[in-house]
């Protein structure tokens, strides 16, 4: 078989549509900084979705489930080889995202005889203050941005920036507590999946979804899913700096949406 | 992508660090004992004691090469993970290295498997890298000897394990103790539980009082023990709500009423 540039770029497209197409259907991801440590926040069935990479770094995705875990071991490998080899300090969210996730991904994707990484993904890196938290997106293509403050992932870049908008609303100033951080997260989480699924197949060009249509849309969802939230600690004296939130802190913030 | 995303599904650090080339693997025995050729700096007297909530582990702070007094501030108790402390005696070098190891052992195997590593998993953990370091104490440097506590989640109670230079393992009934002054007062822990009564039925403040005239007694007998005089010693303990850091100025009260 003769492979011409024409192919190159026609394939590339074939890659980009199939890959948007299986990544529009995912759950979102909201990630915020609150006082007293970083969030972050999805929808799912059954299957976990966030995760703890190392002592001040965590990550959540959505996408192909294998695709997800090769990055996520991907990262746990560099992140501790990198801790032990050097120390703690130098495990960092654009070491493990520049240099040991986004070229495999980046090489994944041009590669046009083996299969892409069907996934975005979201880091999240606890500083000491939230100023200092970083958060980094990784696109399928290898492409990854950094973000202060908030960042999130779904199924098209525009619902990305609908959830942005929710997370870090005009009014807000400084980093918020954990209610009011999941508050805004759930939201956004609503707003990321609405604007991915139901805008883009009414193809409504209106970019305000009130208040009423996210909370009925939200509690829709959580007939099928329940809600799964992950935080790095700030504030602990704990080894671990990463748990779970518990059911019983999360249902408070839904009952008040 | 998939030779640089690890295959490795075991969760084993070492099995991730071989195949990286990052596991220096130290050099084989030689038929001679060799003349050390340096003079190692060693960690000396800790102890381990249960109490109510679990484990209290209280070390002095001399590190010692030969008959020099290395350091005064030498950390020999250390977390290896929310619910493991170690206390270490012997060569200083090797003992950080093999903790360093530890700590990222487990927090790797808890993190690429989503479960923690079970009790007994860990405690083999450290006999293995006990024997991989073998061949060095057999030439004369880099043993050391560690006092592993652990709050056992499943039982709810504390747990004490001390070791041998090869690796093997031995749950103790009520303390623990390793380094040079530790032999010199192993009497005295008896004396103690048959004058007073056993350790794991003491509330903190009592544990910490015990522990510390334990410390003073191996000052007096080892000159490589600092005891608790000119520099206060590190406690720490280990219980159901993680690891409890002692603060310094309570260690003061309790040497202060010592004097008595």
């Amino acid at each position: 078989m003769v492979y011409t540039p024409y192919d190159f770029n026609e394939s590339v497209r074939h890659r980009t549509e199939y890959i948007e197409e299986r990544l529009r259907d995912g759950s979102p991801v909201a990630g915020i900084s609150y006082d007293g440590g970083v969030l972050l926040l999805s929808l799912r069935r059954t299957q976990r979705k966030i995760f703890e990479i190392y002592d001040r770094l965590m990550f959540a995705g959505l996408g192909n489930q294998s695709d997800l875990e090769i990055i996520r071991v991907g990262a746990i490998d560099f992140a501790h080889q990198e801790g032990y080899a050097r120390s703690p300090d130098d495990v960092t969210i654009q070491r493990v995202v520049g240099f040991a996730i986004s070229p495999g991904v980046k090489r994944a994707f041009g590669d046009v005889l083996n299969a892409p990484f069907v996934v975005r993904a979201l880091f999240a890196e606890m500083g000491r203050k939230p100023e200092d938290d970083l958060f980094y997106t990784l696109n399928y293509d290898g492409e990854f941005v950094s973000l202060n403050w908030a960042a999130a992932v779904a199924g098209t870049p525009e619902a990305e920036e609908q959830m942005i908008r929710q997370l870090v609303p005009e009014d807000a100033d400084g980093a918020p507590d954990l209610q009011t951080a999941l508050e805004r997260a759930l939201r956004a989480w609503a707003v990321g999946r609405l604007w991915a699924v139901e805008v883009h197949r009414e193809e409504e060009e209106d970019d305000t979804l009130t208040d009423e249509r996210i909370r009925t849309f939200l509690h829709e969802q959580l007939e099928d899913l329940q809600v799964e939230a992950g935080v790095l600690d700030r504030l602990t004296k704990r080894e671990r700096k990463f748990r779970l939130l518990k059911d019983s802190e999360v249902q408070p913030v839904l009952e008040r949406i | 992508m998939g030779e640089r995303l690890s295959a490795n599904t075991s969760g084993d650090f070492m099995t991730l660090l071989r195949s990286r080339g990052l596991w220096r693997e130290p050099d084989a025995v030689t038929a001679e004992p060799v003349r050390n050729p340096l003079t190692e700096v060693h960690g000396t007297t800790v102890i381990a004691l249960k109490y109510r909530e679990g484990v209290l582990n209280v070390g002095d702070r001399r590190a010692t090469a030969a008959n020099a007094i290395m350091y005064d501030r030498a950390e020999k108790i250390l977390p290896l993970d929310d619910y493991t402390l170690i206390a270490i005696a012997g060569s200083y070098a090797r003992a950080m290295e093999i903790v360093r190891y530890l700590q990222h052992s487990f927090k790797y195997y808890a993190r690429t498997q989503l479960q923690e590593m079970s009790l007994e998993g860990k405690l083999a953990e450290v006999s293995r890298a006990l024997a991989g370091n073998l061949s060095l104490a057999l030439q004369g440097i880099g043993l050391f000897i560690p006092v592993v506590s652990a709050y056992d989640v499943d039982r709810s109670e504390g747990r004490i394990f001390f070791y041998d230079g090869m690796g093997a393992r031995f749950e103790s009934v009520e303390f623990g103790a390793a380094g040079s002054g530790s032999e010199r007062i192993r009497g005295v822990f008896d004396y103690i539980i048959k004058t007073k009564g056993p350790f794991h039925e003491m509330t903190l403040e009592e544990a910490l009082r015990e522990s510390m005239l334990l410390l003073d007694i191996a000052a007096d007998l080892d000159s490589a023990t600092a005891g608790i005089e000119k520099v206060l010693p590190v406690a720490r303990a280990v219980t159901a709500d993680g690891i409890l850091e002692i603060p310094e100025e309570q260690l003061a009260e309790i040497k202060q009423s010592l004097k008595r």
